[in-house]
């Protein structure tokens, strides 16, 4: 059959119509050099592994948005955000970020959801000098390492969980443990090197160790190895989908010690999908939900206004939009990308959900964690 | 025009990468053999390129060359026992090969296993891309109307017919073979190079599966078929972005869903892919005009 | 070490009841179905939907979301692989071809149900343990194993003694030939079609009891395993699928146990691989060529 030069013709010709249509969309935006709108790019994982996570980040950012742009305390800055899906992959997280950058000509970037996107879209930020705040990367290394316009109010799991196996130590006195974690993902194998160096500080015997993949649904041989070793305590790097399946299948096969999870643990979709499993599972959080700060009874009614699941993610994802909106302040109602950056490292002791807030010198988190338990089927915290 | 420029600039490297992905696909294709190792050839190179310019701070062109030769070193010996298989045995090793190499990289600590290697320099630009999928497709191109080019085109019809001519089927088999992973390393390397990371959950089955989808829906038929699916179907997500939204369906299983539909389309109507469509039409126009008379 | 040997045989079951569809079409087709993976995955969300939504009891919903499994497979013949026929290149072709019928399944997954883990309500299916010695196994599991097995022996039972079996026996043999006896070959393809979409998918809602996970990609993970159990068995062979379904699913439960769970898919497709070079039909299979 013949092609010929036609068929090679049509084949220039639609390539570039495709190209082009994907452009068709394009409108200048506002300018990044300030201006009377902060325009804010929230890459979330609004689809894919991660989903989970990023629809209640978004439900956060968005309440946030609602509250700051009606307290009038912005100099009459307003904020304006807009939200693209990383679909949980680095590849969509890198059309995104490129998108904020040079398309919508966004101030800042929120996000992205997952630790392992941030590492590939993050340096393409940073390159752009484009300031972005991680709300719920939770790798110890390899973020904020990237640069100094990379920024994040979300405590890493080395903040977090020595404290809670310190805790559930104290109350338990286990003396040996086994860890399950996954390997394939930046955020529960940092976890889990945090949990291995946790145990050991606190003198805990570590009697198994095992590994699952994230689309792995079958656990059953892994708990078994474990069981089999009568650990103490079973402590658990996951996603909330894989936490679920492993606490259900952990008490199926017979296992009724005690079980620490890491910070995958801390979604309400744990317990939904873990069912009566999830009772007594302890998990530390960067959330203090029965804290009754003034902000953080804010954040809550706001979500319950809202029909939203408050939980430690749109906390997060709620003070963020707090703290940059605090940087505007700080940098006298300027909204430039620069601008922001500058202000971002002055925040100090900020009222937030998440407690007082201040950044260090690392451009991490600080503020105290908390260790929580789940009672009834909600989480409580842990005194 | 600019702006829209550097926010698409990704696109089109992707677009060129996964037109040498294609390509590289194609290789097997035009001498009948449906191979889907090329995503864990595409691993090695992507790792072998990375190691270097990371740990042996190397120069790019190396890192280039090496990720290049590697995996067709690597698909000779795999190719001449594999080769022998027919059909879906093929596909079906191939596969295997594909998921053993991923897994490999995930249980090797010296590479972080699950986690990959991060931050590597980004030295790919986007001409660097389009002038080596320009020279894949020259080579190729080349191969139409060449004696070997007729020979890939016998064992494609018929091997064993061929075998009977006189053609050293498996010669051919093994050097096309070779020259899809050496090609699959090289867009390996290019996208490491550019996306600042490797790790081995992007070269699973779904990525040769793109792979070989690009290729059948651009035409598997000639040489720059390929590209052709490639760039079509790397824009397409983008061009949607904004239609979904409007119609209230959720990115993902929108872009899925078209994804599989116009695979099957160009499978069930169009089976030499979208480059014979303008052929198509007109078949399709001459079969509506009225007949003339007889006499 | 008993605990394990019931994970793999546990395993190895729903394995098996999913490998059995696949290698039955591609026997009688000699078309490797990629879009199984998918008719396994949508029952399992039918069987929930049923659950939930229309609050049937499970002993209802599963055989209901097996029959809805057998008319998706007589969907995709007609759609995907019936207008291939003809064709020269008609194995990549249908391969092809089910490949993009898979993904339009996702997408319709996804866009109904979302990428979120489901699972089916707590009390579905009562969770009693059972003590085997030191082994402990829930009343779902063996019921799952019984199922499977169940399934397989009704299939086994169903070729080799019924007319329809016959005849699929025959067509697998030689289309040509049966066509020629008078074997409506389409309607024998549309059976086998039902038949082995409605084993996959009663596969599915079996895994998404047994790991209470049911999700788009559940399909995906199991696909790739599916491949390996054929190869061992013998493409082609049912009882070989039965056979190699369980073999796997031992192997892997022991290998996590033993060398470390990343090694898990490594072994089995090394497998795989072990096999297509030294022995490619497989334990059972049938030599691999066959005749028009």
């Amino acid at each position: 059959m013949r092609v010929g030069r036609w068929g090679f013709l049509f084949a220039v010709a639609v390539s570039i119509a495709a190209c082009k249509g994907g452009g068709g969309a394009a409108d200048a935006g506002t300018p990044s050099t300030g201006g009377k709108t902060l325009k804010i790019g929230a890459a979330l994982s609004l689809t894919g592994a991660a989903a989970v996570y990023g629809n209640t980040q978004k439900n956060g950012i968005q309440a946030a948005t609602d509250a700051v742009n009606s307290s009038n305390t912005m100099g009459g800055v307003r904020i304006d955000v807009v939200v693209d899906d990383d679909a949980s992959s680095k590849e969509q997280g890198i059309n995104v970020f490129q998108k904020f950058i040079n398309q919508d000509k966004v101030s800042v970037i929120i996000g992205p959801t997952l630790s392992t996107t941030a590492t590939a879209a993050d340096p393409l930020a940073q390159q752009a000098k484009v300031p972005v705040l991680a709300i719920s990367n939770t790798a110890p290394t390899g973020i904020t390492d990237i640069g100094d316009y990379i920024f994040r109010d979300s405590l890493t799991e080395a903040q977090v969980i020595p404290g809670a196996v310190k805790k559930a130590h104290q109350k338990l006195g286990f003396k040996t443990a086994a860890v399950l974690y996954g390997n394939d993902d930046v955020f529960t194998k940092a976890g889990y090197d945090v949990m291995k160096k946790a145990l050991d500080s606190e003198g805990v015997q570590i009697v198994e160790t095992q590994t699952f993949a994230k689309p792995d649904r079958d656990f059953n041989a892994q708990l078994t190895a474990i069981k089999g070793k009568n650990p103490g305590i079973l402590v658990v790097s996951a996603l909330a989908d894989n936490a679920a399946a492993i606490v259900v299948q952990a008490r199926q096969l017979g296992y009724t010690g005690p079980i620490l999870g890491g910070n995958g643990f801390n979604s309400p979709a744990f317990i939904k999908n873990a069912g009566p499993a999830a009772e007594g599972v302890l998990v530390g959080t960067s959330w203090n939900s029965a804290s009754n700060d003034q902000a953080n009874a804010a954040f809550k009614e706001a979500m319950q206004k809202r029909g939203a699941t408050a939980d430690q993610f749109s906390a997060q994802a709620y003070s963020g939009v707090l703290i940059l909106a605090e940087a505007v302040r700080k940098a006298g109602s300027k909204t430039g990308r620069d601008d922001v950056k500058a202000a971002l490292a002055q925040v100090k002791d900020l009222d937030t959900p998440l407690g007082k807030f201040s950044f260090s010198d690392k451009r991490d988190a600080q503020h105290e964690p908390s260790v929580q338990q789940v009672k009834d089927g909600k989480f409580q915290i842990l005194q | 025009m600019l702006d829209w420029f550097l926010t698409y600039q990704s696109l089109f490297a992707f677009i060129g990468i996964n037109g040498l992905l294609a390509l590289s696909v194609y290789c097997t294709l035009s001498c009948g053999q449906l191979s889907l190792a090329n995503a864990g050839f595409m691993a090695i190179g992507a790792y072998a390129a990375a190691l270097l310019t990371l740990r042996a701070h190397a120069a790019f062109p190396l890192a280039l060359l090496v990720a290049t030769v590697v995996p067709a070193i690597v698909a000779v010996p795999l190719g001449l026992p594999v080769l022998r298989l027919r059909g879906v045995f093929l596909a079906i090793a191939t596969i295997g090969f594909g998921e053993v190499v991923r897994l490999a990289f995930v249980n090797w600590d010296y590479t972080n296993g699950a986690l990959g290697l991060v931050a590597i320099p980004q030295k790919t630009s986007l001409w660097m891309v389009w002038i080596a999928l320009a020279l894949a497709l020259y080579v190729l191109g080349r191969l139409r109307g060449s004696r070997i080019g007729y020979a890939l085109e016998a064992i494609r019809q018929d091997e064993p017919a061929s075998r009977a001519i006189g053609i050293a089927s498996t010669h051919y088999k093994v050097a096309m073979f070779a020259f899809g992973a050496a090609l699959a390393g090289l867009a390996g390397a290019l996208e490491a190079h550019f996306t600042f990371m490797v790790a081995p959950s992007g070269y699973g089955f779904g990525r040769v599966v793109d792979m070989l989808v690009y290729a059948v829906v651009g035409g598997d038929a000639i040489f720059y078929g390929p590209v052709l699916g490639a760039a079509f179907l790397t824009a397409l997500p983008e061009a949607l972005r904004g239609a979904g939204q409007a119609v209230g369906l959720a990115p993902g299983p929108l872009r899925l869903f078209v994804n599989g539909a116009i695979l099957l389309a160009v499978i069930l109507f169009l089976p030499n892919g979208l480059v014979s469509l303008p052929e198509a039409i007109r078949r399709w126009r001459m079969r509506r005009m009225p007949r003339a008379p007889l006499g | 070490m008993g605990q394990q040997a019931i994970n793999g045989i546990f395993l190895g079951s729903i394995y098996a009841l999913f490998a059995v569809g696949y290698t039955l079409v591609f026997g009688v087709l000699d078309i490797l179905n990629l879009a199984h993976q998918a008719v396994f995955m949508l029952c399992a969300f039918t069987a929930l939907a049923f659950v939930s939504g229309l609050r049937l009891h499970i002993a209802l919903a599963l055989p209901l979301a097996a029959i809805v499994g057998g008319l998706l497979g007589i969907l995709l013949e007609r759609l995907a692989f019936r207008p291939l026929r003809g064709r020269a290149d008609s194995n990549i072709s249908g391969l092809i071809s089910s490949l993009a019928a898979a993904t339009i399944f996702e997408s319709f997954a996804l866009q109904m149900w979302g990428p979120d883990v489901s699972r089916f309500p707590f009390g579905t299916f009562p969770d009693k343990p059972i003590h085997l010695g030191a082994a402990t196994v829930s009343a779902l599991q063996l019921t799952i194993v019984a199922i499977a097995i169940a399934l397989m022996a009704l299939l086994t039972g169903l070729l080799s003694v019924t007319p329809l079996g016959r005849q699929i026996r025959a067509v697998a043999e030689s289309p040509r030939a049966a066509r020629i006896l008078g074997v409506d070959v389409d309607r024998v393809i549309a059976w086998s079609f039902f038949i082995s979409s409605a084993l996959g998918g009663a596969a599915g809602v079996l895994f998404g009891l047994a790991f209470n996970s049911v999700s788009p990609d559940i399909g995906r993970s199991i696909e790739l395993k599916g491949l390996a159990v054929i190869i061992l068995g013998g493409m082609g062979s049912v009882a070989g699928a039965v056979v190699a379904g369980f073999v796997l699913g031992i192997i892997e439960v022991f290998t996590v146990a033993q060398i470390g769970s990343s090694y898990r898919d490594a072994v089995s497709f090394g497998v795989l691989f072990l096999i297509l070079l030294v022995r490619p039909r497989g334990l059972l299979g049938h030599s691999a060529t066959r005749e028009a």
